[in-house]
């Protein structure tokens, strides 16, 4: 019967983590399926910057509204795993962290401002951050013990932080909750820019 | 074949219940001279000294005691749990086929643990009182038995299954389920505590045969006959519940359970065997419904294949069993 | 909200899901049987390309989904057969990966296949699966009741998932949406974990 519980202790221990983003990425990648999903799972939530631009990614979805909030969570693992591949592939891409830093404000600043572009334009900036989210969880892989385990673990979390967004994004529907979701995005905008700061060394 | 088998079945059927009444005693549990026996003295509370009583023949047996229990010869440091858990012995063979552990508790009658190639391990335990830990061991190891008991008993879930099939769905399966389950506890517990005992093999065949009557109901009903079980299926499941119980109950007295916690260990077991009937029935009922949604159902031409392989399979055990 | 909700819980799930099946393998108590239905379990390379396949052919429509019913176990006793006289090619593994990344992009894509290409989908993975079920087979083990195991566990796998796909489709809009975007993952790890396989093998020589 204990089997059953431990699961849920560590889906705990993995809540309680996540309570705390600022403290550095777990580099238990152990053996076994549920390690490799774990460590996975955590990985991208461990990853604040990652984190807030894929909720920025959920909220920009649901407060465009028809067709992006549908075509945005079919594509979105795609473009990721194209950038995955070139991670994995260990081709050398400068600038990640500051341009994923930057994605995160761009995305920000377009949920903030209620930007509407095209949804091709809206698609390539997805895109561009899809890619190089892609491509830093794609440069981990290869040290997974379990990689299928790894993978299935990030994409599964990524998927949740969208839909966390879409959720938020629901409430576009009223006039303080389209407020308080363009709130959301400035306050992505502004963690965006803490990483971009950090990433090319202004601040420790 | 089937046409045939309904004559048959109520003979067979007769007889055990015959046996069953007679309450006969179970075989005496056969002696062998490569006998080993250990005794454990508690000498302050959770702390043995052990000794060979009568020393194994194969100088290599080694006692293992439960995980928590530190054994350094001649002494054995169990800490305030005690001695509970899984006693087993290592390099138990052809030279030596059975070693007794006997405990002598500082404060208590002794309690004898035997184990054979054919029962590789026992299980030690005391009465719980109101220790929750032991409880929670008592629990965790006799509702584990119990689960893995029932879902290896391939004869009785091929019973359930052919319950489910008869009985179909609601609130009468519900009623005819649980009467099963009354039944088997019932007898369960007559034959542990040593009330009725039967001797194995026909006990064996007649759950073979409670099959083969299930099977023969299903072909019945899809002909359009109503059968007994259509009729009364909670009283059919009952009956039939006291003949599967007595099966378990076989399966739970070859772990030589000590007396004091004879009880407990019931309980917890029955408790296994109802969790484990209640997730095959939960399976069968969630695929059941999958073909529903997939509209995955039989022709009408092979409606009758299922009853026939079930009749078909129990009626070999039944002629291999007798 | 409550739709939100289930979603959750099924993400939960689909996040759980793999650790109890390995707890189970750690006491494979329950003979042959259970470790032949729990092994393809706790390896989401199966498990995964079942589950995709099943909401594939949900999205086919009940009439063509009932086949994959049939098929799918009867090829995965065709492949463990098989490979009790063929050696499982060294290929299987890029081939296992290939399959998931193909079902997860037709799921996402939620494609109308053709009954026979939604058949020889199904097939094509019940040999191979089969065949790798049947190649972790130690001499000890019970060839019969391993194999019966994995067979069961396959069908319930499949067929609990093609009930559940089709049972969940008739509704909302946005459901069709949720399952093409599972799909869309499934694609995604499958893309990742085959680009690796591959970049480890040329690395390998």
């Amino acid at each position: 019967m204990m089997t059953r519980i431990a699961p849920f202790s560590r889906l705990t221990l993995a809540l309680a983590l996540c309570a705390i983003p600022l403290a550095p990425a777990l580099a238990h990648t152990g053996s076994g399926v549920q390690e490799g999903v774990l460590s996975g799972f955590l990985h991208p939530l461990l990853g604040p910057d990652h984190l807030v631009a894929m909720v920025a990614v959920g909220l920009w979805g649901a407060q465009l509204g028809n067709p992006a909030i549908w075509v945005l969570p079919i594509t979105f693992p795609l473009v990721m795993a194209v950038g995955g591949l070139l991670g994995i592939s260990g081709i050398d891409i400068p600038f990640v962290e500051p341009l994923i830093a930057i994605s995160g404000i761009a995305l920000g600043m377009m949920v903030a401002l209620n930007v509407r572009p095209p949804l091709w334009a809206a698609a390539i900036l997805v895109g561009v951050f899809a890619v190089f989210h892609g491509y830093a969880h794609g440069q981990e892989l290869p040290e997974a013990a379990d990689a299928v385990a790894y993978a299935v673990g990030f994409v599964v979390a990524t998927g949740m932080l969208h839909l966390l967004g879409i959720l938020i994004g629901v409430l576009v529907r009223w006039e303080a909750g389209a407020a308080a979701v363009r709130a959301c995005g400035a306050a992505i905008g502004c963690v965006g820019f803490y990483f971009l700061l950090g990433a090319v060394g202004i601040i420790a | 074949m089937m046409r045939f088998l309904p004559r048959m079945r109520w003979l067979g059927a007769l007889g055990a219940l015959l046996l069953v009444l007679c309450g006969l005693a179970q075989a005496a549990r056969a002696h062998e001279a490569t006998m080993a026996v250990l005794t454990l003295r508690e000498i302050a509370p959770g702390r043995f000294i052990g000794q060979w009583t009568m020393p194994p023949t194969d100088p290599t047996l080694q006692p293992i005691f439960p995980p928590h229990c530190r054994w350094e010869a001649p002494e054995l440091i169990c800490g305030e749990r005690g001695l509970v858990g899984r006693l087993s012995f290592m390099g138990l063979g052809s030279k030596q086929s059975v070693a007794t552990i006997r405990v002598l508790p500082h404060d208590g009658p002794m309690e004898a643990y035997t184990v054979s190639a054919a029962k590789p391990f026992a299980t030690a335990a005391r009465n719980p009182g109101t220790d929750l830990v032991v409880w929670r061991e008592l629990a965790e190891t006799y509702v584990n038995l119990g689960i893995d008991h029932i879902l290896r008993g391939i004869d009785h879930l091929l019973f359930v299954l052919g319950l489910i099939w008869l009985v179909r769905g609601g609130w009468k399966l519900v009623k005819t389920i649980t009467a099963f389950t009354v039944g088997h506890s019932l007898s369960l517990a007559a034959a542990t505590f040593g009330w009725v005992g039967v001797p194995e093999r026909p006990l064996n065949a007649a759950i073979a045969l409670s099959i083969v009557f299930v099977g023969v109901e299903i072909v019945k009903l899809q002909r359009g006959e109503e059968g007994l079980t259509a009729r009364y299926p909670w009283t059919v499941a009952f009956a039939f519940g006291l003949l599967h119980g007595l099966g378990f109950a076989s399966a739970l007295t070859s772990l030589g359970i000590p007396q004091a916690t004879l009880p407990i260990a019931l309980l917890f077991f029955n408790v296994g065997v109802e969790i484990g009937q209640l997730m095959f029935v939960m399976v069968v009922l969630a695929l059941l419904w999958a073909h529903r949604q997939a509209q995955a159902l039989l022709p009408r031409w092979g409606a009758a294949i299922p009853a026939y392989v079930i009749g078909s399979v129990a009626s070999f055990w039944f002629l291999t069993r007798i | 909200m409550r739709r939100a909700a289930r979603l959750l819980a099924l993400a939960a799930a689909l996040a759980l899901t793999p650790g109890v099946a390995e707890a189970h393998l750690v006491d494979t108590r329950l003979g042959d049987f259970y470790s032949g239905a729990l092994h393809p379990l706790t390896d989401l390379q199966q498990v995964l390309p079942w589950i995709a396949l099943a909401v594939l052919a949900a999205f086919q429509g009940a009439a063509r989904a009932r086949w994959v019913v049939l098929a799918f176990p009867l090829a995965l006793l065709a492949g463990a057969m098989a490979e009790m006289v063929l050696q499982l090619p060294t290929e299987a593994p890029i081939l296992g990966l290939v399959l998931v990344a193909a079902m997860g992009l037709a799921v996402a894509a939620a494609a109308r296949l053709p009954l026979p290409a939604l058949i020889a989908l199904a097939v094509v993975a019940g040999l191979l699966h089969g065949a790798q079920n049947a190649a972790t087979m130690g001499p000890a083990t019970d060839r019969l009741l391993f194999i019966s195991g994995m067979i069961a566990s396959g069908y319930a796998v499949v067929t609990l998932g093609i009930g559940a796909a089709i049972a969940f489709l008739r509704g909302g809009t946005w459901r069709p949406i949720a399952l093409r975007a599972g799909g869309s993952w499934v694609a995604a790890v499958g893309i990742m974990v085959l680009g690796l396989q591959m970049m480890t093998r040329a690395a390998a020589g």
